[in-house]
């Protein structure tokens, strides 16, 4: 299986390390982008500020995004995401501490394709990213 | 007859002769019959316009008697009046104190709607934020287990296993809290619910759950109550799973669901013969985190029963346990009828 893309859109600097240790445990080894919040997201996406020189044809086959960030928070990224026609059709996949119903609710409104609540578990938390991996990269890959 | 004759006689006196004078009688006679007929006319008219003055004293009589009644009618209504008045200041005087006490009621209203919103905010902040460290603690030293192990004596590896189960379970005690937290605030829908049902749908669950356990289930037919069937939902669930954790060290494990249906309230309970506890701490056990048995005997957080006295109280009604060392525990729950339900 040929190396895909993955933006991972985390603030927190351990939750970043432990979702790249994850992934490199499920052995699906991809290329993982790291957005340290919303804004960075939202810039890596549509070539704008920072990664304004960036070159658009290469775009994330998933986006695992948190919630809770500074500046642009995870619901705003995800409504900028559906509302646009470039990114309309990208998978993305709330990955959050949160056991909150409303934010749950809240996603899947604005239309997110999972939400995963990150697992204090190390192990369990390989098993969930193991998981997604699978089914969004080689699952949706038939499709 | 002409005039120049009665001149020519010269007399002062008219000439009357006798024929002029019965003419002269005869109308005389004629003026009196009709001074008699106007005068007979004018007495019947007297005797009428006197009979118009009776009766109409009569009516004069009747509108003062009329006129007393009305008053009598007026006094009364002013009376009547004056009574109202009285009950409208005073309808007024209730009304000022309803809208104050409606005034005072809103600001409570108000007040809970902000303290609710803040606890909202704050669990929000302890489900997020408490448990993203904790994450970092486990995750790291599970890593470090799991590729520096070789680097550690046992000593070190037993330090970081402790680390590792220790956050996950600090783990568990936050979400536990959060999800009691939750219910406070969930809204009731309240319905008929078949706790039988309810019962027997939960027991089945666990005995596929631990299919190596026999428990014997005694579960009295028809209980309804009035209620939010997920709450008490979850009352059942944790008073079961008590019942069916506690007896896992019998041979002849018994379970017991039941109920009284009294006329103020319907008392239920969940009885087995498990390990039972001392009754001097009963009442320590509906607070949250309070446990009564080791660890890694029974396992649990100790957040069960906590739950259990607050949907129970939401309900308006109350819980009460009963048990003795090694013979077994009795939960009870009330729940009152409600006045509702007749609708
Ligand atoms: N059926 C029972 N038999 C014996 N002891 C009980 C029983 N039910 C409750 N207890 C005692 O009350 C304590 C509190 O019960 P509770 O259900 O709140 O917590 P738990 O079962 O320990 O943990 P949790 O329900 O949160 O998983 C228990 O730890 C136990 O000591
Ligand atoms: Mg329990």
């Amino acid at each position: 299986m040929k190396s895909k893309l993955i933006l991972l859109v985390e603030d927190n600097p351990d939750d970043v390390k432990l979702t790249l240790k994850a992934f490199e445990r499920s052995r699906l080894a991809n290329e993982v982008e790291v957005a340290s919040d919303g804004v960075e997201a939202i810039d890596f996406l549509f070539g704008t500020g920072k990664h304004a020189s960036r070159d658009l044809s290469i775009m994330p086959e998933l986006v695992l995004l948190d919630l809770k960030m500074p500046r642009m928070d995870g619901l705003e990224v995800l409504r900028r995401i559906r509302s646009d026609e470039r990114t309309k059709m990208l998978p993305v996949v709330v990955l959050t501490s949160s056991l909150e119903d409303k934010d749950r609710v809240e996603s899947y409104r604005l239309g997110t394709n999972s939400y995963v609540r990150k697992p204090v578990d190390f192990h369990q938390f390989v098993d969930a990213v193991l998981q997604l991996g699978l089914y969004w990269m080689v699952l949706n890959e038939t499709a | 007859m002409s005039a120049s004759s009665k001149r020519l006689t010269g007399s002062v006196l008219p000439e009357v002769d006798a024929g002029d004078f019965a003419e002269e009688k005869a109308r005389l006679e004629e003026t009196k019959r009709a001074v008699f007929n106007i005068l007979e006319d004018s007495a019947r008219e007297k005797e009428r316009l006197e009979e118009t003055h009776r009766a109409l004293l009569n009516i004069l009589e009747d509108s003062a008697e009329e006129k007393a009644m009305a008053e009598a009618t007026q006094r009364a209504m002013l009376n009547l009046l004056e009574d109202f008045d009285v009950e409208r200041s005073k309808a007024e005087a209730a009304n000022r104190e309803l809208r104050a006490s409606f005034e005072s009621l809103r600001l409570a209203n108000e007040a809970t709607e902000a303290a609710n919103r803040e606890i909202e905010a704050f669990s929000y902040s302890v489900s997020h934020d408490l448990r993203t460290p904790l994450r970092g603690v486990a995750g790291f030293s599970q890593l470090l287990l799991a590729d520096y192990s070789e680097k550690l004596d046992d000593e070190g590896q037993d330090y970081l296993r402790r680390i590792a189960a220790a956050a996950e379970r600090m783990g568990g005690l936050i979400d536990d809290l959060l999800k009691l937290a939750r219910l406070s605030r969930a809204a009731m829908e309240r319905g008929r619910v078949n706790l039988t049902a309810i019962v027997e749908k939960i027991l089945e669950r666990l005995r596929l759950a631990h299919s190596d356990r026999t428990v014997e289930t005694i579960v009295a037919p028809g209980v309804t109550v009035f209620g939010d069937e997920r709450l008490l939902t979850i009352v059942l669930e944790n008073l079961l799973e008590n019942a069916w954790k506690f007896t896992q060290n019998r041979e002849a494990a018994t379970i017991e669901f039941g109920a009284k249906p009294g006329s103020e309230e319907i008392a239920c309970f969940v009885r087995d013969n498990g390990a039972g506890f001392d009754m001097t701490y009963a009442g320590k056990l509906f607070q949250p985190f309070q446990r009564l048995h080791k660890l890694d005997e029974f396992p649990g957080t100790g957040i069960g029963l906590a739950t259990v006295k607050r949907i129970i109280e939401r309900h308006g009604g109350r819980v009460w346990i009963e048990g003795a060392m090694d013979h077994g525990t009795t939960a009870h729950f009330a729940i009152p009828r409600s006045t509702e339900e007749e609708k």
